[in-house]
């Protein structure tokens, strides 16, 4: 008998040691927020376009994390949808045609003589990019630009062109070389390899 | 003799270098139009300082140098700005970028040099100086701009002087250093003089036996400078190569040269320096090979930064018919140009006009047939086929994992290939997607950023109105307290205001209150009589309307049904009045009955008293009964003053 009351006071120690790690470890290396979503967000190409129907993308990231579908985000494209889905271990799907296309890189241009300076612009753009103030011209920091398309739609004016971005020398690279002839596979191998 | 090492891999092409290592350096005139580039160098494009029409002078500052990585750009020769333009550039993209157009006047007129005739006595800031003015970079192709490379932040104990000149029909250091062998000499004891004098090596392939017999000979003298023999095997002219065979020790990956001491600079960099330091002159001219088997005059030529290509071959009596490929740099590293009118730039060494078959044709390529031949050649010790199977399907994260930044795209792997696979391409493509991909996961992390900082400024604004609203109110508070503390007996007018108010509402509250039974009673009385007048008029109004048959019957017959329901409503709401009050209409009949009781016993007592037999008893009888009479009526008044109270009937005597 004595063994047994020896034994039930062993393990309630044990327990209470064991309690007491395990709580001071959740303390101690508790996570803040919820890391997903961060790794998320960080796989978004940061447009704050909204073209996802969200406000910026951290919202979306945050979305993505509650199980909205990773296909709606034109500006990071296949590209983006490919890490989404290697990071959450989703299938790649085809970007959602309801959310926009996938195009090239465009930048704001302001055409200055047509500008009034109604500030519209400086606060619709998500990113700070306008200079500008109240009735003097405004004009587009091209290296802040994000190309989010959301001054375009408030000027009063139509001032506002996005024009694609312009590939110079030192963003330039190769291209993939072109087919090998003596092989079995399609002119889109590249592609299909991604797909698999 | 320093002892040599060797490095893994390498392959050993066709030298190819007789052709144009015969003759002597020819200094090429200058041509009708110079095309400089504001960006011949690795880092930040030079800004122009000169305006179109301006007439500028052989070696005058044309360009200066942007930030601390860039170079500053000399008028090679004398003459006109003609243009400040876009031009094609000697760039794989044959894209546009900035160049000045210069129109020379063949006067060849140099702007005041500042030669230095004792270098020995300039101290390191005032030598960097000069080099940083001249505006020289590297010339062995890189073009990275050599004042920063001679800031090492670590110490630098050996100096390397990279003439092995490795690739195949380039000889324009072989002629250098046959020609020029004391200045390179002084240009390494400048650097030595600059870096804390470091020992100095200097690699050259063994098949250059002149260039080696003219440096020994010029460095005969100085102890700390040693003339290292390697064999012939490309890349040894590789920086991180070069290092390996001449100390026997590896870059780490990542990492620079100046990381384990060593500094490497190009034979061609060793005279520009000279050039600028001793004779003041500006980078502005550099030594090209033209060679390939179209080239009649194959040999090395003396020209201006600036000439374009299509000058070069011409003094050169290249074939341009013949001419199946015309490349910048040497067969393994350089690229195929299509524009002849893309100028010479700092790291311009080669001119290759090759005939038909004479290079290895750009074919379609076969599949990968995984001999490993390429993993065998490759000098950075890589896995070439694993990198290739990674940039074809796209997988950039495992090239990079396989070290794809340490290769040095020399070739070597695509020269060995059974398959004619253009193996560097692939790679080029892979690290150019790579810095894509780098650059916009930066822009993208630059965007949040700036996203999270509006959004925070949006609500510190917001928060910061709020602020200041409740500061204002408070601040309003304060001066009326003030007020009222100044003037104690003055009451607050707002507070005065309300009380006034209320006071009214109370007033009006009571006084409906007070005079509800009564008038309430008597204004749904008057309601009730109202109603039931107009019901009666247009009744009758109906029945003649009807004799008559007039027209307006229908509406007529409308207006009596709405007024009956109304006369309803409204003596229903009489009634109901009346229960709530406790009227009784039964009490006040009864009431009504009683007076008039006592008023027909009265009458009938006077009637009696002239007819009776004892008036006097009659008398007292009449008081009797007039009194109850008038308490009769009285108690009748008052149940119709007080309908809600009961009166009790006076008793009948």
């Amino acid at each position: 008998m004595e063994i047994l009351y020896l034994a039930v006071v062993i393990l309630a120690l044990l327990a209470l040691v064991f309690g007491a790690i395990l709580g001071f470890a959740a303390i101690r290396f508790k996570v803040d927020g919820d890391p997903i979503v961060d790794q998320i967000d960080n796989l978004l190409p940061q447009t704050q376009c909204g073209q996802c129907g969200h406000p910026g993308c951290r919202p979306y990231a945050e979305a993505i994390a509650n199980g909205e579908a990773i296909n709606r985000c034109p500006p990071g494209g296949e590209s983006t949808i490919k890490n989404l889905a290697d990071l959450l271990d989703l299938e790649v799907i085809p970007l959602d045609a309801e959310h926009g296309s996938e195009a090239i890189r465009t930048i704001a241009y302001i055409r200055e003589d047509e500008c009034i300076g109604c500030t519209k612009c400086i606060q619709a753009c998500p990113v700070d990019a306008i200079l500008g103030a109240a009735k003097q011209m405004h004009t587009v920091i091209v290296d802040e630009c994000t190309g989010c398309d959301l001054c375009v739609e408030p000027c009063p004016v139509d001032c506002i062109d996005m024009l694609p971005v312009q590939v110079t020398p030192a963003s330039w690279h190769w291209q993939q070389p072109k087919q090998l002839i003596a092989s079995s596979s399609s002119p889109h191998e590249h592609g299909a390899t991604e797909d698999e | 003799m320093n002892k040599t090492w060797d490095f893994h891999g390498g392959v050993h092409p066709q030298q190819n270098k007789a052709q144009s290592n015969q003759l002597p350096i020819v200094a090429m005139p200058p041509p009708p139009q110079l095309i400089v580039p504001l960006n011949q160098h690795i880092g930040k494009v030079a800004r122009a300082i000169v305006k179109v029409g301006d007439y500028v002078l052989k070696g005058q500052l044309i360009a200066s140098a942007q930030g601390f990585v860039s170079t500053n750009i000399h008028a090679p020769s004398s003459g006109h700005v003609s243009a400040l333009e876009e031009h094609v550039l000697p760039h794989q993209s044959a894209l546009y970028g900035p160049c000045i157009i210069i129109n020379t006047d063949g006067k060849d007129q140099w702007v005041e040099l500042n030669p230095t005739h004792n270098p020995k006595a300039l101290s390191k800031p005032e030598l960097l100086n000069i080099i940083q003015a001249a505006g020289i970079a590297g010339m062995g192709g890189a073009g990275f701009p050599s004042a920063v490379k001679l800031q090492p932040k670590d110490s630098i104990h050996t100096l390397i002087i990279n003439a092995a000149e490795c690739e195949p029909y380039i000889t324009s250091d072989d002629r250098l250093m046959r020609e020029y062998g004391d200045e390179i000499i002084k240009g390494i004891q400048l650097l030595q003089q600059l870096l804390e004098q470091p020992k100095c090596l200097i690699g050259i392939e063994d098949n250059k036996p002149e260039a080696i017999a003219e440096l020994s000979e010029a460095a005969a003298q100085h102890a700390d400078i040693e003339v290292c023999v390697i064999p012939t095997k490309y890349p040894s002219g590789g920086e991180k190569q070069l290092i390996e065979v001449l100390t026997g020790r590896q870059v780490p990956h990542g990492g620079i040269p100046a990381n384990i001491g060593i500094l490497c600079h190009n034979v061609g960099t060793v005279k520009a320096i000279f050039d600028a330091v001793v004779l003041g002159q500006p980078l502005i001219k550099r030594i090209t090979t033209v060679t390939g088997k179209t080239a009649l005059n194959a040999g090395n030529y003396e020209v201006l930064l600036g000439t374009p290509v299509a000058d070069v071959l011409a003094f050169a009596k290249v074939d341009l018919a013949q001419t199946s490929r015309l490349v910048m740099g040497g067969p393994m590293m350089g690229f195929t140009i299509q524009d002849t009118q893309i100028p010479i730039v700092k790291s311009s060494n080669c001119l290759l006009a090759a005939a038909d078959l004479e290079l290895a044709p750009v074919a379609d390529h076969h599949a990968c047939i995984r001999c490993g031949q390429c993993e065998v050649v490759c000098p950075a010790e890589l896995l070439p086929q694993q990198l290739f199977w990674f940039a074809k399907a796209e997988e950039f994260e495992k090239a990079q994992d396989h070290n794809l930044s340490d290769c040095i795209e020399c070739g070597a792997c695509a020269w060995v290939c059974p398959s004619k696979i253009p193996l560097v391409q692939y790679y080029r493509y892979a690290k150019g997607r790579v810095k894509t991909q780098n650059h916009e996961a930066q822009l993208a992390e630059h965007a949040r950023l700036r996203f999270e900082t509006r959004e925070q400024r949006l609500v510190d604004e917001k928060l910061a109105k709020e602020e200041k609203r409740k500061a204002r109110a408070t601040a309003a508070a304060a001066v009326q307290a003030a007020k009222r503390a100044a003037n104690p007996t003055a009451e607050d007018p707002i507070a005065a205001a309300l009380a006034r108010v209320n006071k009214q509402k109370q007033e009006r509250q009571t006084n409906s209150t007070e005079k509800s039974p009564e008038q309430e009673y008597k204004a749904l009385k008057t309601a009730a009589a109202i109603t039931r007048t107009k019901l009666n008029k247009t009744r009758q109004a109906l029945v003649s309307a009807q004799a008559q048959d007039h027209e307006q019957t229908v509406s007529l017959q409308a207006t009596v049904i709405e007024l009956t329901t109304k006369a309803e409503v409204a003596q229903a709401e009489l009634q109901a009045y009346e229960v709530k009050l406790g009227h009784d209409p039964e009490l006040e009949k009864s009431l009504q009955i009683s007076v008039a009781k006592a008023n027909a016993g009265l009458r009938k007592l006077q009637k009696s008293l002239a007819t009776a037999e004892d008036p006097q008893q009659v008398e007292a009888d009449i008081v009797k009964a007039t009194t109850a009479h008038e308490a009769a009526i009285r108690a009748l008044e008052h149940q119709q003053a007080n309908p809600t109270e009961k009166t009790i009937p006076a008793q009948e005597s």
